[in-house]
């Protein structure tokens, strides 16, 4: 065969180190942003050890995230798949509101509770989803009609009143390294059960996506629907299935809420929908389906998360997370995209001036 | 008659391929010419220089008797209005707004819905169409939608209307109806140059007809006296020592039979395919080949007849039951239907055996060392099966989609358009490696509208038309005259 290459494998070869790297961009803008915030505080406080990267500190945000990291580890499945589900929040406050009354009122056991509100969530995700994958609606309005059918369950079962338990669930928060102290602040260190949950899952999912067969499925699937299902590929399974996943995940993240709130109300899950969106673009995922992973998204739950905490940090108001939230959702979603532009220019570039270089290496 | 426009020694290349050689071509006012020839003759290359969107290499052009440099905004002032095949209307408006798209009629600066509907109006009802001027594009048939689109040059007084393959798709009664539209319009002093491979619509609208082949002007005729034997002969007789020489491969025993076979459009169709042996689909667009192979392939419901594969009886539910009984379907639209295109060159590799495996886990490590073994034995440019396959070409695409279905164990082999949009090598290469699994005993189902690669490859050809196969040709009648005879329908010759 000819050794010569087509113009267009020839850009393949060189593909821009943010693309190589999926997850570097936004790597690097939550290092920016944490490098900023550990400025401020330094020359806030004169030099002092910054109270933000302190160990009870980075404790405290891994409690705060790890309800909506495993429902954004369940949304970067979905998305993956194609789809998108906003119905998470308020069935998450429903779930909550089902587990309070089987404690507090049914009498179904601390088990039993669980369970039911785990089931909820599990059959209404699966419903959702066979209609998804059946009839040709768009997922986000199916979910948005999911989001308020929810609400309405949670509304009528509650009375459109709050379910207060008497610290049933407080075990999945209960401090596993009792007696340890932040050497920095002298404050006491706390690892609850449902952390380690949250990790747990984050790495079941992240194993799943990449090295199995069901993984590869679902960004087929996501890529492309017709070359998927001529492949071989069940794709209406595959579009059911991945909003069952949300569902078990989606119970388990709402039991985990109640244990910490410790009531069961439907303003529990509320905006919860929005915030796993945001956490799982701003690691990548595609609204589009058929990219995205893991790795992404927990910097994605992690970022999203720090930036309350810092803001708090700085005592700035809480008026201006949300600021300061969206401008980082718009910055990280679009840097991958400008940086592949810039580095396309460059290439364009150095193409041009490769023969400049020559003659010049030819005349020394 | 007053000509329109005369095209005078045009040429007109593309990278490496002649399109268009020395044509001259001219069209009247009041009159239906009709352009004539085979897949790649250079109709659509001389379509586009008439509209402006290609400029010819050398030639010029006359409008009403000026020179003229066509580009598209100059082609549609003059009145030049050309219909494509694919309809581009805007399904969720009416058909008035589709109409005056661009182009609204507006007073003080709103637009005149009353007068833009008087127009539409009148302009149907000339046509005697029974389409309402506020009915939504998208609920209109494809024949009623060109008769919107040949409405639209006639309220923007148009005078030439280029008509590309109108009827592919349309029913008996639509075709009726658009060429007595056409004969209304015509009627009204528009010349019209039309294009169809039906030679009854030619012979039933011409004035006049050209015939081209491989860029060549063949003949030019009054439709007076001219007979379908004549049209034909000129359509074909190609070079034929232009075509590739396949290698000849020892036919074995039946591997795949279809008996009766009917849905999605397709009506008993019967054959048997040997192993080692190429059977190819020829026949017009819209005749139902493809249609044909979803059966087969089960992503299309089986409503009667039979399919046996190793003379088992099968039922193809879904396209995973086929490639399990070690079918492999290589899809005409590659970007749509068998690529991956933001997954990599390994992943779209590993896609259709995942079926035949029944491991839980998967290895991308493994997956990338398959997929470096394909890019190798097919010889697909790329660095290495970590690289996406978007960023590739036509051919190294469609041999990722080659890899894809080697990497099962495939037997009965359906190549839809094998080589559509790929450039020569390529080409050449994608015939060696269907020889190839030729020679491993494996069987080939090919469908094409490459008349070149349906005579060089096949050792049989099936030729369908309207959903029916209407002829079965032997290797030594495979000939480009046979094929056509057979697809227009006219066993005559």
């Amino acid at each position: 065969m000819s050794d010569r290459t087509p113009p267009e494998s020839k850009d393949t070869q060189r593909a821009s180190i943010f693309r190589r790297h999926e997850n570097l961009t936004v790597t690097a803008i939550f290092a920016s942003f944490v490098l900023v915030i550990v400025l401020l505080q330094l020359s806030i406080s004169g030099g002092k050890y910054p109270t933000f990267i302190s160990p009870v500190n980075l404790l405290n945000i891994l409690q705060q995230v790890s309800v909506p990291g495993i429902v954004a580890v369940g949304m970067t499945m979905v998305m993956i798949a194609g789809g998108i589900d906003l119905s998470v929040g308020m069935l998450a406050s429903l779930v909550s509101i089902v587990a309070a009354l089987g404690v507090s009122k049914w009498h179904l056991g601390i088990t039993g509770s669980i369970l039911a509100g785990v089931a909820t969530a599990v059959v209404l995700e699966t419903v959702m989803g066979f209609i998804i994958s059946r009839v040709k609606v768009e997922p986000f309005i199916i979910t948005l009609g999911g989001m308020i059918t929810f609400q309405g369950i949670a509304l009528l079962l509650c009375n459109s009143r709050e379910v207060i338990m008497s610290g049933e669930l407080n075990f999945i928060k209960a401090n596993l390294i009792a007696g340890a102290k932040d050497p920095v602040t002298g404050l006491n260190l706390v690892i609850p059960p449902y952390v380690l949950v949250f990790f747990f899952i984050a790495l079941l999912a992240g194993i799943l996506l990449k090295y199995t067969k069901y993984g590869r499925r679902i960004y087929a699937v996501g890529n492309n629907q017709n070359a998927a299902f001529l492949a071989g590929i069940d794709v209406k399974l595959m579009r059911l299935s991945v909003y069952a996943i949300m569902g078990v995940l989606v119970g388990i993240a709402a039991i985990m809420l109640l244990a910490r709130i410790n009531v069961g109300i439907i303003t529990l899950g509320q905006g919860l929908e929005i915030d796993t969106i945001a956490m799982v673009v701003i690691g990548g995922t595609a609204l589009k389906g058929g990219k995205g992973n893991i790795v992404g998204t927990l910097i994605g739950v992690f970022f999203l998360g720090s930036i309350g905490n810092a803001m708090n940090m700085l005592r700035l108001p809480s008026e201006v997370q949300f600021v300061a939230k969206g401008i980082v959702i718009v910055v990280a979603v679009s840097a991958g995209h400008v940086s592949s532009a810039v580095s396309e220019l460059m290439s364009r570039r150095r193409k041009v001036s490769v023969p400049v270089t020559v003659a010049e290496v030819k005349q020394g | 008659m007053k000509e329109i426009l005369r095209l005078e020694h045009v040429s007109k290349s593309f990278v490496g391929v002649k399109a268009m050689q020395d044509i001259s071509f001219d069209l009247r006012a009041g009159e239906v010419h009709c352009l004539c020839g085979e897949n790649g003759a250079g109709k659509s290359t001389l379509i586009k220089v008439l509209s402006g969107a290609h400029q010819p290499d050398e030639g010029s052009i006359y409008f009403e008797g000026q020179q003229v440099t066509l580009t598209p905004h100059l082609a549609l002032g003059l009145g030049i209005q050309t219909i494509y095949q694919e309809h581009i209307v805007f399904d969720s408006l009416s058909v008035m707004e589709n109409i005056f798209m661009g182009l609204e009629v507006a007073r003080g600066g709103f637009l005149d819905r009353s007068e833009m509907r008087r127009q539409t109006v009148e302009v149907l009802q000339y046509l005697q169409a029974d389409i309402g001027p506020e009915t939504n594009m998208g609920r209109l048939s494809s024949g009623q939608q060109k008769t919107v689109e040949i409405a639209k040059g006639l309220v923007f007084k148009r005078k030439a209307i280029i008509l590309d393959e109108p009827t592919a798709s349309f029913s008996a009664a639509e075709i009726d109806n658009l060429l007595e539209i056409i004969k209304t319009v015509r009627a009204s002093g528009i010349g019209i140059i039309y294009i169809s491979h039906h030679l009854d619509e030619v012979f039933r609208i011409a004035d006049r007809v050209t015939v081209l082949r491989d860029g060549r002007k063949v003949s030019h005729y009054e439709i007076q006296g001219l007979t379908k034997t004549q049209l034909i002969k000129d359509m074909v007789g190609r070079d034929p020592s232009t075509f590739y020489r396949r290698e000849a491969v020892n036919i074995g025993e039946v591997v795949f039979e279809a008996h009766h076979v009917s849905g999605n459009g397709v009506r008993d169709v019967s054959f048997e395919l040997r192993r080692g042996e190429v059977l190819g689909f020829a026949g017009m667009t819209g005749s139902g080949r493809s249609e044909l192979m979803e059966v087969l392939f089960g992503s299309a419901r089986l409503d009667g007849g039979q399919i046996r594969i190793r003379g088992k009886e099968v039922r193809h539910a879904s396209p995973k039951a086929s490639i399990r009984n070690r079918m492999c379907f290589i899809t005409e639209d590659r970007q749509n239907t068998g690529l991956f295109l933001e997954q990599t060159i390994a992943s779209n590799v590993m896609v259709a055996n995942m079926v035949n495996t029944r491991d839980f886990f998967a290895s991308p490590a493994e997956d990338v060392k398959v997929g470096d073994g394909f890019i190798q034995k097919l010889l697909i440019k790329a660095r290495d099966a970590k690289v996406r396959v978007m960023n590739l070409s036509g051919g190294n695409q469609q041999k990722v989609v080659l890899a894809k279905w080697f990497n099962t164990s495939g037997e009965v082999f359906i190549f839809d358009e094998p080589t559509r949009g790929i450039d020569v090598n390529s080409k050449q290469e994608i015939y060696q490696l269907m020889v190839g699994l030729l020679k491993q005993g494996h069987a080939i189902i090919m469908v094409s509208s490459d008349m070149p690669e349906v005579i060089s490859m096949s050792d049989r050809v099936a030729v369908m038309k309207d959903g029916e196969m209407v002829g079965l040709l032997g290797k030594e009648q495979i000939t480009e005259e046979n094929i056509l005879t057979h697809s227009i329908g006219d066993k005559a010759v």
